[in-house]
Parts: C-alpha cells; structure tokens; sequence
C-alpha cells in the first residue's frame, strides 16, 4: 500500500503541471497546426493539407523573419553587456546593498510590461533630453530615435534585461569564492582569473539569460508596435495582423509554427555550441 | 536533471501517462472542434427582425469605440427608462471587432451585447452575412423624425432597416499650426521638409482614397490599378522615412508631443486636442475629405432587443443627442441639435466640424465601396504589407 504510493506520488505531482500544459499548449498546438494546413476564406476554412500556406509565408514574410532575429540578436547582445558587469557587481561588490539592488532589478515588474514600454514612447521621443543628446553627439542623425530599429531594440533591451541579470547573478552567486583565491595562489593575474574561473564559471547563467532574452524578444511584438515605425515591424506584429486584421487565419498559423522551429533551430544550435552542460550546470563544481 | 537511476518499469509508467495525456488532448481536441470552428453562419437565413415586447426593461450591454459618449446620456437614460446598462468601450477597429465576434455571430450569438457601432462598410458585409436583425420602427419613433436628410437613404440601406448613424465625420489632416503651417492638402504630407513627421491613418479604405484624390483619382470611380499605384505611394514614402508610423487614434500622443507635425485624421479628434494643443486644428484638404459614418445596429441573438430600441431612440433625442455632439464633436446625425447647441454653446453650433455646410464638404467622397471581394482581399493585403513593412 505505502509502497504503491510512493510509486505513484511523482505522478499526483506532475498532475497539475501535465493538465495544464495539455489543456493550454498541446490541444492550442493541435488547433494551430491543423489550421495552418487549411484553405479558405474565414467562413469557409477546409482542411486540405494545403502546405503552401507554409511556403508562402516564408516567402512573403522572410524580411519580418530576418528582422525579429536581428533585433532579438542585438538586444540580448546589449542585455549581455549591460547585465554581466551589474550582477557581477551585485554578486561581490555590494555587500550590504545586495538586496536593495536585487530588488531594484525585479523592481520595474511591479508596472506592467506596456506601461513600461509606453514610458518608452515619452523617454525617446524627439523632443526629449534624451534625443537631444544623442543628436548632439551625433548617434542620431536623422534627429528622431522612436520609430525606428534604435528604439525597438531599446526597448527590447530593457524590457528583457531582468531575465538576463537574474540567471547570471545566480550563478555568479554560486562560485565558491576559495576557487577565485586558489586563482591569485597560483599567480593568475586578475584578468587571468575572471576569464579562466569566474567567467566559465558562470557559463551557465549567461547561456540561460541569454535564452531566457531571445526566444521571447524574438517573438515579441509590444516593442515595434508602440517604439517602431514604418518598416520596423517584427514577425509577431505580422501574426497579429494576419490574425485580427484580415483573418487569415491559416497563414498566420503557419507563420506562427515557422517562428517556432526557427528558435528551436537556434536555440539547438546555440546549446550544441555553448554546451548542454554550461546550460544544466552539471559540471559547475 | 533526471537521476541516473532510471528504472525500466518507471520508464513505462511514463509513457503510460504521457500516452493517457495525448489521448485526453485529442478527446479534448474533438469536443472543442465544434466550437472552434468557424461557420458561415446564417447566410441563407431570412433576416432576422426585432419583436418589442412591452416597455423597456432589464439589462442592456452596448459595444461602441473609447470616447465616443459623453459622461450624463448613459446614466440619464438608465434613470429615464429603468434599463441598467452596460456600456463597454471594447472597439478599436472594425477588422478587429468583426474577427472577434464572428465566431460567436456564425452560431447565431452575439456574447450578450445587443447593440454595436460599427463603420458603414462593416454593417454592410454583417448583414449579408446575416448577422444582423432588422429594426421594428415602432420602437424608433424620434429616429424617424430626427434623422438628418443627408444620412436617410444610403445605398447600403435604403430604407435604414437594420442601420442607424450614431455618428459621421471626415478625415483629413490634421496639422501643428506652428511646426507645418503650409500643409493644406493630403499631397503637402509628401513634402521632404516633413520626413519623419507625417503619420498616417492605417484605415485602407481612408488613407488610400485620400492619396489617389491627391493624385486626381476619384476614389469612387477607382480600378484596382489605381488602388495599387497609390498604395504603391505610400509604400515609397514609408521606405523613404517621410511617414514616420501608421497609427489609429494613437497619432493623438505623436501630435502633442511634437514627434508628429501632420497627419492624416479624424475631425472630432482635432477638437479634443485643441485642449491640450492649441496649435493642432484639422484641415480640410484642398482635394477634399473622406467622409463616412458609424452606424448601431442590432446583431442576432441581442438579448433584449426592446432596451436596444429604446437606447437608439434616445439618443436622437435632440437634447440628448446635443450632450453627445458637444463631447465627442463629429458630426451629428440628428436635426434639431444645431438649435439647441446654439443656445447652450454659440460658438460650438458655427463649428464647421460639427455641422459641415453642404460648401464645405463638396470636394469630399463617400467610403468607396470595392467591386468585388477579390479586389477588396487583394487591396487590403497590400496595404498590410506597407503596414507590416
């Protein structure tokens, strides 16, 4: 009896879990990827294997495509940058303000997503501070930052950082400090020591910020909408309009499955190139 | 990560319930088939029509656009007529509403509003689609009486038997006196000077007219060619930068924030944001506006019809209608409230937004109306595709 329910509490456990990735991901998944092999008019949608849905968005869409991925490339790039230097910052120089700075990180989750990025709109807009110095200095010719790629990756950039400092302070968190030490016994210069312990170290924390940053930036469409212009859209403002502007729904089905095998594509790539482990921290200590 | 310890018999309990699981989706999946799907619905149905019963009561849900409705006609109606009211500001765009119910109005539903407000060429498609009922004018008493000439027999609705214009307006531009006083016509918007200052409506059936009238192309007289060569425009002026974005009513924080200085626009917005602004007005373009009206109208399977009734009645109540004009400031569809705008409010009553005379809007045209549904699906891919750059 007892022995039966051991055996079957991992299951009462992944119950919750298992229904609710069936009930909102699976059977959603099952609805999309048989619409996207309809034809048709809304109204009169038939289910005839109709794979060209597939081919023609490609085909139509491919500039949304290559954009998303730059824009989603270059904001986790500038995430990167950006977070490392803080959490490392957070993770042994801040002693006591350790966790007022981690809560100034979580911070701006207490406002929602699009108020933040509405807050955008005001901070680039042509007549601010901003702007102006930016023109000043001159990285903004043209005189205007929002609606254009700028401000979209801009907001990307902000919108995702917290995903990328949490992940590497927590693994820069982790480092047994008497590694680093051993680093300078052994006559490492500082440098030495940060790219041969630290820096590996940590590997696991950037390989999972930076995914945690590009797979939802990749197919956001918040950002271009409010901080884009003409001909700054990404593939998710695309979906948006093929879905509710011109119902047509089959094509942004198929344009939806497209996105989601080409992140599925890099993200294999990026895991087979920076290392499952550096992701699954197996070989951390 | 999963221990090494991996059992055999664990393994296939696994896949015991991963199976189980995947059986469940696909029941799951056939279930929801009927209510996913989405049917033509009631095309070869007989139009449905309002049966009154007795005096307005009851509850009442209304769809209309945001700020379309001043704070007092809601209330003052609910008191005046024992309906309580649930007024909802849930439209943002015609295409979007219409994609949002249609699943529901195929199966004869409305999700339990009994009026929307929607644009002149979205009733029309509703209705041949037969999601619309037709009016008992018993119940409309004062729109009969009070509904201006102009507006009474559209080609749409000859007899407005299933439509009533809640409210009429032009699009134009509308310009920062200050930063673009030279834009006097939808062409101006094309000028260098302004790269990167112009935004532009992403309403196809208003921006593209006004670009062909800008080329001398009646819109109302239109082929697809003509369609496609002012599309073709504004492509080239968005992929130059001249237009900075497409938005809908959103143009409102570009203009005040002077990261806009023209725009193509709604002529009730003008007067909103002459408040905040006083530099902003609204232009009628030398080629001449776009006009068009938003109507009510009754959806099948309305819960409450009578109230809906009772509703449309009263609002074209001169009165009532009059505290509406003065707070949204299109034009208005009722006779009469120029009469009493002009005791309450004279210089509101002379607004030529409000109440444009017949000289004023002679170079304007009607919503153009496409030939068939292929032009109209060709057309609109099109212009998303400037849209979506």
């Amino acid at each position: 009896m007892s022995s039966l329910r051991r055996r079957l509490s991992p299951y009462f456990l992944l119950g919750p879990g298992t229904i609710w990735l069936i009930v909102f991901f699976v059977v959603p998944l099952y609805f999309m990827a048989k619409l996207s092999l309809e034809s048709g008019a809304v109204g009169s949608l038939e289910f005839d294997w109709n794979w060209s849905n597939y081919s023609e968005a490609l085909s139509e869409y491919d500039t949304q495509f290559v954009r998303s991925f730059v824009y989603a490339g270059a904001a986790t790039l500038l995430a990167l940058v950006i977070a490392y230097p803080l959490a490392y910052a957070i993770a042994f120089k801040a002693g006591r303000w350790r966790n007022v700075m981690l809560f100034a990180v979580v911070a701006p989750f207490f406002t929602t997503y699009l108020i933040r990025t509405i807050a955008w709109e005001t901070i680039l807009s042509d007549e601010s501070p901003v702007t102006e110095f930016l023109h000043a200095v001159g990285l903004a010719p043209s005189g205007h930052i929002l609606a254009t790629s700028w401000a979209v990756i801009a907001g990307l950039t902000y919108n995702f950082l917290p995903f990328m400092i949490l992940p590497i302070y927590a693994s820069l968190e982790r480092i047994d400090v008497r590694l680093i030490e051993a680093g300078k016994d052994l006559y490492a210069s500082a440098a030495q020591t940060f790219l041969r312990v630290t820096l590996p170290l940590s590997a696991p924390g950037v390989v999972a910020g930076t995914l945690l940053t590009f797979i939802p930036a990749a197919g956001d469409y918040v950002n271009a909408q409010f901080l884009g212009g003409a001909g700054n859209r990404m593939i998710g403002n695309v979906i948006q309009s093929l879905y509710l502007s011109q119902a047509d729904y089959p094509s942004a089905a198929a344009l939806s499955f497209v996105l989601m095998a080409l992140i599925m594509i890099a993200v294999v790539i990026y895991i087979r190139f920076a290392g499952s482990e550096a992701l699954m921290g197996e070989d951390t200590v | 990560m999963v221990s090494s310890k991996k059992e055999p018999r664990r393994i296939s309990a696994l896949v015991a319930v991963l199976v189980a699981a995947a059986a469940l989706a696909l029941g799951l999946a056939a279930c929801g088939g009927g209510g996913g799907g989405i049917e033509g619905g009631g095309e070869t149905e007989a139009a449905e029509k309002v049966k009154l019963e007795g005096k307005p009561s009851g509850e009442l849900t209304i769809s209309n656009w945001p700020l379309y409705i001043d704070k007092k006609t809601v209330p003052d109606f609910e008191k005046a007529s024992g309906v309580s009211v649930k007024y909802i500001e849930d439209i943002n765009s015609n295409e979007e509403f219409f994609n949002k119910m249609q699943p529901l109005l195929g199966q004869g539903e409305s999700g339990g509003r009994s009026i929307f407000v929607l644009a002149d060429y979205m009733v029309t498609k509703m209705h041949k689609l037969g999601y619309l009922q037709e009016f008992d004018k018993a119940g409309l008493p004062e729109v009969e009486k009070n509904l201006v000439a102009s507006l009474q027999h559209p080609a749409f609705d000859p007899n407005r038997d299933y439509t009533a214009p809640w409210q009429s307006g032009m699009t134009g531009v509308i310009v920062n006196k200050e930063t673009a006083p030279n834009v006097k016509s939808v062409c101006d918007l094309f000028e260098s000077q302004y790269k990167g200052k112009v935004d532009f409506l992403n309403e196809v059936r208003e921006t593209v007219p006004l670009v062909m009238k800008c080329e001398g192309v009646d819109p109302n007289e239109a082929t697809e060619a003509d369609w496609m060569k002012a599309i073709e425009k504004i492509k080239g002026a968005a992929d130059s930068g001249q237009i900075r974005r497409f938005t809908g009513n959103d143009y409102a924080r570009d203009l005040t924030s002077g990261d806009a200085v023209a725009v193509i626009g709604w002529s009730g917005d003008a007067v909103q944001l002459q408040e905040d602004n006083p530099d902003l007005e609204w232009r009628m373009p030398t080629e001449g506006c776009m006009l068009w009206s938003e109507d009510m109208v009754i959806p099948i399977g309305a819960p409450n019809p009578t109230a809906a009734e009772a509703f449309m009645n009263y609002v074209y109540e001169p009165e009532v209608q009059a505290n509406i004009a003065e707070y949204v400031n299109y034009v208005t569809p009722v006779e009469g409230v120029k009469e009493v705008l002009a005791k309450r409010d004279p210089e509101l009553a002379k607004n030529q937004l409000i109440f444009p005379s017949a000289s004023f809007t002679k170079n304007c045209s009607a919503t153009p109306v496409f030939k068939s549904e292929e032009e109209e699906q060709k057309v609109i891919k099109a212009f998303d595709s400037v849209l979506n750059g």
